[in-house]
C-alpha cells in the first residue's frame, strides 16, 4: 500500500518519487526502499516508524542527501537533488539542511557555541546572532556555551546538535534517531524542543524512530515496513502508534 | 595472537608500508656504508695486490713508526751501493731499485692533466725486470728505455688525446722536463691506479726527476724458484745495513692499501653518523605508530584482557608486532643497501674519490649488524607504547572514549628542562669558561635531546601560534590548528623528527657560512700578501717549488714566500705543522711573533704558536723533541713564538729546508705574493699568469679570488653533507605522512560529520593539508632555531682552530624553512585525499 499525503494547500519541503534503494546485484538484491513516494510538509514534525530493517533509515538518508536512491527523484524543496554532483549536494546540506545523528554530533576540538555554528562557518558566513541566542535560549544551553563536547551530558551533546541543526535555519532537519543514546527525561527534553521549534519556530522536522514515545512528539506518524510505506497517522498519541506497531509485528 | 598480530599488520598496509620505509632506510645507509666499507678494502687490497705481485721481498729503511698511528708513513731513501749486496743474496732472482714521486703530466697543449678529487699525480721507476712490475702492464708502445721516454697511464692518454711518440712536458718538485710517450700502462685491467696519474721512467731517469741520484725509496725484489717471500725477506734483512729492514711484498702491499683505507676512513664514519642519524629520526616514527596503534586499539586490546589475555600477552603481541616489521624493514634496507652502496660510490666518484672497481662485497658482518640494529632500533621505540597498552583496563572495551591525549607530566618538564639549561650552561662554560670543545659537543648533543624531552609541551603553545594566521583561511584553517594542538605528543614526536633534520642541515649551514666568512677575515687579518700562489686543482695537495720560483722571477713581484704543510709527532703527540721560507716569511705573514724571529730557522729550528708556548713551558732557546716518521727523533730549537697562526693553521712551523730534510718529496701548498711598491698589480698578475703557462699545477688568485676559491670547496663539502642529511628530512616527512594518514583513520567519524554538514572535499583536504604544514612548520621552525644557536656555538667554539667569524645564512635558513612548509604540503596530499573520501554514512551512522 502506498499512501500519497500530498496536500496541495501546504508547502512540501522534502519529497521522494518512486525512490528505490537496493543493496546488492541480481538474484541477492536486497530492497531497502521498494518504489517509496512520500511528501514532508513545511511546518510539520514529521516522525518516520518502522521495525529493525524497514528502511526507515534508509528513506531519511536518501531524502537527506546522504546516500543517493538507485532509482527515483529526490526533491528539496523543489530542487531535484539526485542529479547533483558531491560538490553541489555538500553544499546544499551546509546550508539548506540540518542533521541531529543518534550519536557523535559534535567535534570534540570545539566547544558548544563553536560547534553550533560550525556550518555557518564552513560557509564562510557570519551567524544571525539573534536567532541563533533564540535558538541556545529554547534549548537551555546559555551556561553551557563554552564547554567542549567532554564536558557536557549526553543530552546536553544531543541538544548542542538540535541547536547547530537549526542555526542557519534549514529548510529541513532530519534526525536520525536522535534519543537513541539518551535516557528518558533527556530524550523527553530534546524532543519538546523539537516540537517547540516546529510549532513557535516554524521549522521542519523528520525523525527517524523506533521508539513510540518519541514518535508521539511528531505531527505526523509513517510506518514503513520492508521498505514501503505502508501507513501513516496524525496527531498520534504514544499508545495508538505502540498498537500500530504491535500490528506491523516488530 | 600471533596471527592476530600478523593479520593486523596486513590490514593497513599504508601503515605498514611506511613505517617499513622510516626503518628500512636508515638499515640502507647502514648496510650501503658497511657494503661500501668492504668492497673499498678489497679493491684496495686486490689492486695493491696485483700491483706487486711480482715482489716478493722489499728492502727499505726502516720508519719511526707505523701508518697505523695517524701520523702519515714514509720511508728516509735507501743508498744505491745496497742493490748490489741485495744481489748477491742467494735466492734473489732478480732486484731493482725503485723511486717514485711528484710528477704532473701535461698534454700536448702544455694543459696539467688534473686528476678528479685530487687524487695524487705521481712517476714511478720502471724496473727493466718484467716480472717486478707485478700487474703493470704495458698496454701499448714499449717500456721507457732512455731518459727522455716515459709511459703514462692509459686513462690519462685516452682521457686527454697523448698518443704515443707525441713530446709533453713532465712537472717534477724540481725542473719541467719535456719527453715522449713511448707507452701506455695498465693495472690488471684497470686503466689507472685509482684514480691517479701515472708516469713510468727507467731507473736513472726517475732517481733524477723523482728522487735523489744514488738512492732509492726502496728496493724490489723477486726469488729464484723454489724460495719463499718470507724466506727471501728474512735473508735480505741479515745483509741490510743498519737502519734498513727487509719485509715481503705482501706486507708492503697490505701497508699500502692500509693507509689508503685508513684515509677514506673518515667517509666511512661520517656515512656511519649519517645512518645513525637516519635510524635515530626513524625510532621517532615508529614509536609515533605504536602510540597510535595502542591508542586506536585500546577496545580491541580491553577486550582481549577482558576475555583473559594478560598484561604480558598484551605487550608481548606489540612486541611481536615491532620486532616482525623490525626484521622486514631490515631485509627490505640490507636490500636497498646495495643500491646505496652503489650510489654512495657514485657520489663520491662524482666529488672526485674513484674507487678501483670489483663486485659489491656483502659480508656475514653486514647482513647481522644491519639485521640486529634495525629490529632492536625498532623494538626499543615499540617498547613505551607497548608498556602503555598493559595499562589499558578490560572495562574500556565497554567505554566509548574517543582516542585523547594525555598531558604531558611535570616529571618530563622538569627532567626536559634541566637537561636543556645544563646542556646550554655546558656550551656557554665550553665557549667562555675553558671548558674546551668536547664540552661544547656534549652541550649540543644534551640542548638537542633536552629540547626533544620539552617537545610535547611547546608543541600545543607553538602549534596555537603557528596557526594563528591559518584561522583566516576560515574554518579548515581553524580546525587545521585545533587538529594540531589537541594531541601535543603526537604533534611533537612527529615534528621532533623533522626538527633534528633542520637541526643538523642549518647548523652545518651556520659552520659552513662562519667557515667561509672567517677565511676572508684570515687572509685580510694574518696576511700582507697582494696576490696568492694556490693549486691549480682545489684538491690537489701542492704544487712544485718550481712555480714559486718562476714567479719570484717576474718583473714587480718583490718576494714570493712559500708554505707547505706535512705531519709529524711534536712533544709526544701527532699533529700537523707547516713550512716556512725564513727568509721572506715574516714579510708576507702578519705572524705577530711575541719574540724571537723566523729569520734564525735554519734547519733544525721552529717557531711555535703562544698557545704550545704556554702549554709545554717553552721560551726561545728551548728544546722541543720532534720525531718524524722517515727520520725519527730529534730536538728542534725555539726561535721564535707567535701569536696568530691564522693563516698557517697550525701551532708548529719549520723551514720548508727543514721539511725537505726530514720528508723528501714534498710540494709546496701555497705561497704569498708581495708587489713592488707602486708596480701595477693587473699588469703584474698577467705577467705572473703568462710565467705560469710552463707551470700549470699553480695558479695565481687575489684575495677576493682566493676566497671564493676556499668557498667553494666549503660549499662542495656542504651540499655533500646536506645531501647525506636530507635522508633523515625525507624519513621525517614519510613520519608525517604516517601520522596524518593515522590521525585520518582515527577521526573517520569526525570527518563525516563534517561532510555531513557541509564541509566540501576541497575543504577537508585543504583542513588536513593546513595540519600538515603546521606539523612541518613546528619541526622546521624550531630546527632551523636550534641549527643557528648550535651552529654559532660549534664555531665559536673553533675560535682557537681559525673560525674567528661567526655568520648565518639567513636566506639559505628562511628557503629551508619555506621548503619544509612546502614538503609539509606534499606530505598531506595521500592523507588529505583519503580524508576527503570518508565514506560519510558509514561515518555518521552508529552501528
Amino acid at each position: 500500500m502506498t499512501v500519497s499525503t500530498t496536500t496541495l494547500s501546504t508547502r512540501t519541503a522534502a519529497r521522494a518519487v518512486d525512490v528505490t534503494k537496493t543493496y546488492g546485484d541480481g538474484d541477492a538484491a536486497v530492497f531497502a526502499l521498494d518504489n517509496v513516494s512520500v511528501s514532508m510538509q513545511a511546518g510539520q514534525f514529521t516522525a518516520i516508524m518502522g521495525p529493525s530493517g524497514s528502511g526507515k533509515s534508509t528513506l531519511l538518508h536518501v531524502l537527506a542527501g546522504l546516500d543517493r536512491p538507485t532509482s527515483g527523484e529526490i526533491f528539496l524543496g523543489d530542487t531535484e537533488i539526485t542529479s547533483l554532483n558531491d560538490k553541489r549536494l555538500t553544499l546544499l546540506r551546509r546550508d539548506q539542511i540540518g542533521f541531529i545523528f543518534q550519536a557523535f554530533n559534535l567535534l570534540p576540538t570545539l566547544t558548544a557555541a563553536e560547534n553550533i555554528v560550525l556550518p555557518i562557518r564552513i560557509a564562510g558566513r557570519k551567524p544571525d546572532a539573534v536567532w541563533v541566542q533564540q535558538i541556545v535560549e529554547t534549548v537551555g544551553l546559555t551556561e553551557r556555551l563554552s564547554h567542549k563536547p567532554s564536558q557536557l551530558s549526553g543530552g546536553q551533546q544531543q541538544r548542542v546538535a538540535a541547536a547547530r541543526a537549526l542555526a542557519s535555519r534549514p529548510q529541513i532537519v532530519f534526525a536520525d534517531e536522535p534519543t537513541g543514546a539518551l535516557d528518558s527525561r533527556s530524550g523527553a527534553e530534546l524532543l519538546g524542543f523539537l516540537r517547540n521549534a516546529v510549532r513557535e519556530l516554524d521549522q521542519t522536522v523528520v525523525m527517524v524512530t523506533h521508539d513510540a514515545s518519541a514518535a508521539a512528539y511528531a505531527d505526523r506518524v509513517l510506518f514503513l515496513a520492508d521498505g514501503q510505506i505502508v501507513d501513516e497517522m496524525t496527531d498520534p498519541t504514544a499508545d495508538a502508534v505502540l498498537d500500530y506497531m504491535k500490528h506491523l509485528g516488530a | 595472537m600471533f596471527t592476530a598480530t600478523v593479520r593486523g599488520m596486513l590490514a593497513h598496509r599504508l601503515r605498514l608500508a611506511l613505517t617499513t620505509a622510516s626503518i628500512a632506510l636508515g638499515v640502507a645507509f647502514l648496510a650501503g656504508t658497511l657494503i661500501l666499507t668492504d668492497t673499498m678494502k678489497l679493491a684496495f687490497d686486490q689492486l695493491f695486490g696485483k700491483v706487486s705481485s711480482g715482489t716478493d721481498a722489499v728492502v727499505r729503511q726502516e720508519s719511526a713508526y707505523d701508518a697505523s698511528s695517524g701520523v702519515g708513513l714514509s720511508h728516509a731513501p735507501i743508498q744505491a751501493s745496497v742493490l748490489s749486496t741485495v744481489k748477491a743474496v742467494d735466492g734473489v732472482a732478480a732486484a731493482s731499485g725503485s723511486v717514485s714521486g711528484y710528477a704532473l703530466l701535461t698534454d700536448t697543449d702544455g694543459k696539467a692533466v688534473l686528476t678528479s678529487g685530487g687524487a695524487p699525480t705521481m712517476g714511478y721507476s720502471m724496473p727493466a725486470d718484467k716480472a717486478l712490475r707485478g700487474d703493470v702492464n704495458l698496454r701499448t708502445g714499449h717500456a721507457p728505455r732512455t731518459s727522455h721516454e716515459v709511459a703514462i697511464d692509459a686513462t690519462s692518454a685516452e682521457k686527454h688525446h697523448i698518443t704515443l711518440g707525441s713530446q709533453i712536458n713532465i712537472l717534477f718538485r724540481g725542473p719541467t722536463e719535456k719527453f715522449t710517450v713511448v707507452g701506455t700502462v695498465g693495472y690488471g685491467s684497470e686503466k689507472d691506479l685509482g684514480g691517479t696519474s701515472s708516469a713510468y721512467f727507467n731507473t736513472t731517469t726517475a732517481q733524477r726527476v723523482l728522487g735523489t741520484p744514488g738512492t732509492f725509496d726502496e728496493i724490489d725484489v723477486r726469488a729464484a724458484d723454489g724460495v719463499s717471500a718470507a724466506t727471501l725477506a728474512k735473508r735480505l734483512d741479515q745483509v741490510a745495513p743498519k737502519g734498513a729492514e727487509a719485509v715481503t711484498g705482501a706486507q708492503v702491499a697490505q701497508e699500502s692499501s692500509d693507509a689508503i683505507h685508513e684515509e677514506f676512513k673518515f667517509l666511512n664514519i661520517l656515512f656511519g653518523v649519517f645512518a645513525g642519524i637516519a635510524l635515530f629520526v626513524g625510532s621517532f616514527i615508529i614509536w609515533n605508530t605504536f602510540t597510535m596503534i595502542v591508542t586506536q586499539r585500546s577496545r580491541e586490546i580491553a577486550l582481549l584482557r577482558a576475555v583473559g589475555a594478560t598484561r604480558r600477552q598484551v605487550k608481548r603481541s606489540l612486541l611481536i608486532e615491532a620486532a616482525l616489521l623490525g626484521i622486514g624493514s631490515s631485509v627490505v634496507g640490507l636490500g636497498l643497501g646495495v643500491a646505496v652502496a652503489r650510489g654512495l660510490n657514485a657520489l663520491m666518484a662524482a666529488l672526485g674519490f674513484s674507487l678501483p672497481s670489483t663486485s659489491m662485497q656483502i659480508n656475514a658482518r653486514t647482513i647481522v649488524v644491519s639485521l640486529l640494529v634495525g629490529t632492536i632500533v625498532t623494538v626499543v621505540a615499540a617498547y613505551v607504547p607497548a608498556r602503555r597498552a598493559t595499562k589499558v583496563l578490560p572495562v574500556e572495551a565497554l567505554r566509548e572514549a574517543t582516542p585523547g591525549a594525555r598531558p604531558a607530566g611535570k616529571v618530563r618538564a622538569a627532567f626536559g628542562a634541566l637537561l636543556t639549561a645544563a646542556s646550554v650552561a655546558a656550551i656557554l662554560q665550553g665557549l667562555y669558561g675553558g671548558g674546551g670543545g668536547n664540552l661544547v659537543l656534549l652541550g649540543i648533543a644534551g640542548t638537542l635531546f633536552g629540547v626533544i624531552t620539552l617537545a610535547p609541551l611547546a608543541a600545543r603553545p607553538l602549534a596555537a601560534a603557528i596557526g594563528a594566521p591559518m584561522r583566516l583561511r576560515g574554518v579548515p584553517g581553524d580546525l587545521a590548528r585545533q587538529n594540531a594542538m589537541r594531541n601535543p605528543r603526537r604533534t611533537a614526536s612527529t615534528a621532533a623528527a623533522l626538527m633534528i633534520g633542520l637541526t643538523l642541515v642549518v647548523s652545518m649551514g651556520v659552520f659552513a657560512s662562519s667557515l667561509k666568512a672567517s677565511f676572508g677575515t684570515i687572509l685580510g687579518d694574518s696576511t700582507k700578501a697582494d696576490l696568492y700562489l694556490a693549486t691549480s686543482s682545489v684538491q690537489a695537495a701542492g704544487f712544485s717549488p718550481e712555480a714559486a720560483t718562476a714567479v719570484a722571477e717576474v718583473p714587480g713581484v718583490s718576494t714570493v714566500s712559500a708554505t707547505g704543510y706535512g705531519m709529524a709527532r711534536f712533544a709526544g703527540e701527532g699533529g700537523s705543522y707547516s713550512s716556512v721560507d725564513p727568509a721572506t716569511v715574516e714579510q708576507a705573514l702578519k705572524l705577530d711573533l711575541k719574540s724571537g724571529t723566523a729569520k734564525n730557522l735554519g734547519d733544525s729550528g721552529v717557531l711555535v704558536s703562544t698557545k704550545a708556548a704556554k702549554a709545554h713551558g717553552w721560551h726561545v732557546g728551548d728544546a722541543v723533541p720532534v720525531e718524524f716518521a722517515a727520520t725519527g727523533k730529534q730536538d728542534l730549537r725555539v726561535v721564535g713564538v707567535f701569536a696568530n697562526k691564522g693563516y698557517l693553521g697550525s701551532d708548529y712551523a719549520i723551514s720548508l729546508a727543514a721539511q725537505q730534510a726530514n720528508e723528501g718529496d714534498s710540494l709546496v701548498s701555497s705561497a704569498l705574493i708581495s708587489l713592488d711598491k707602486g708596480a701595477d698589480a693587473g699588469a703584474v698578475e698577467d705577467a705572473i699568469t703568462a710565467a705560469l703557462a710552463s707551470h700549470p699545477d699553480a695558479k695565481v688568485l687575489d684575495q677576493k679570488g682566493y676566497e671564493h676559491e676556499i668557498g667553494g670547496v666549503v660549499d662542495q663539502l656542504l651540499a655533500f653533507v646536506t645531501v647525506m642529511l636530507l635522508l633523515a628530512v625525507v624519513i621525517a616527512l614519510l613520519g608525517i605522512v604516517n601520522t596524518l594518514a593515522l590521525s585520518v583513520f582515527e577521526r573517520t567519524r569526525e570527518l563525516g560529520l563534517l561532510r555531513a554538514v557541509g564541509m566540501t572535499r576541497a575543504q577537508v583536504r585543504s583542513m588536513v593539508r593546513w595540519e600538515s604544514v603546521i606539523i612541518s612548520l613546528i619541526g622546521a621552525a624550531t630546527g632551523a632555531g636550534l641549527g643557528i644557536g648550535l651552529g654559532m656555538a660549534l664555531s665559536q667554539s673553533l675560535k682557537g682552530d681559525g673560525i674567528t667569524a661567526v655568520s648565518v645564512p639567513t636566506l639559505q635558513v628562511v628557503l629551508y624553512v619555506v621548503l619544509a612548509a612546502v614538503a609539509g604540503v606534499v606530505a598531506a596530499l595521500g592523507p588529505a585525499r583519503g580524508a576527503s573520501k570518508v565514506d560519510v554514512l558509514k561515518a555518521v551512522v552508529t552501528d
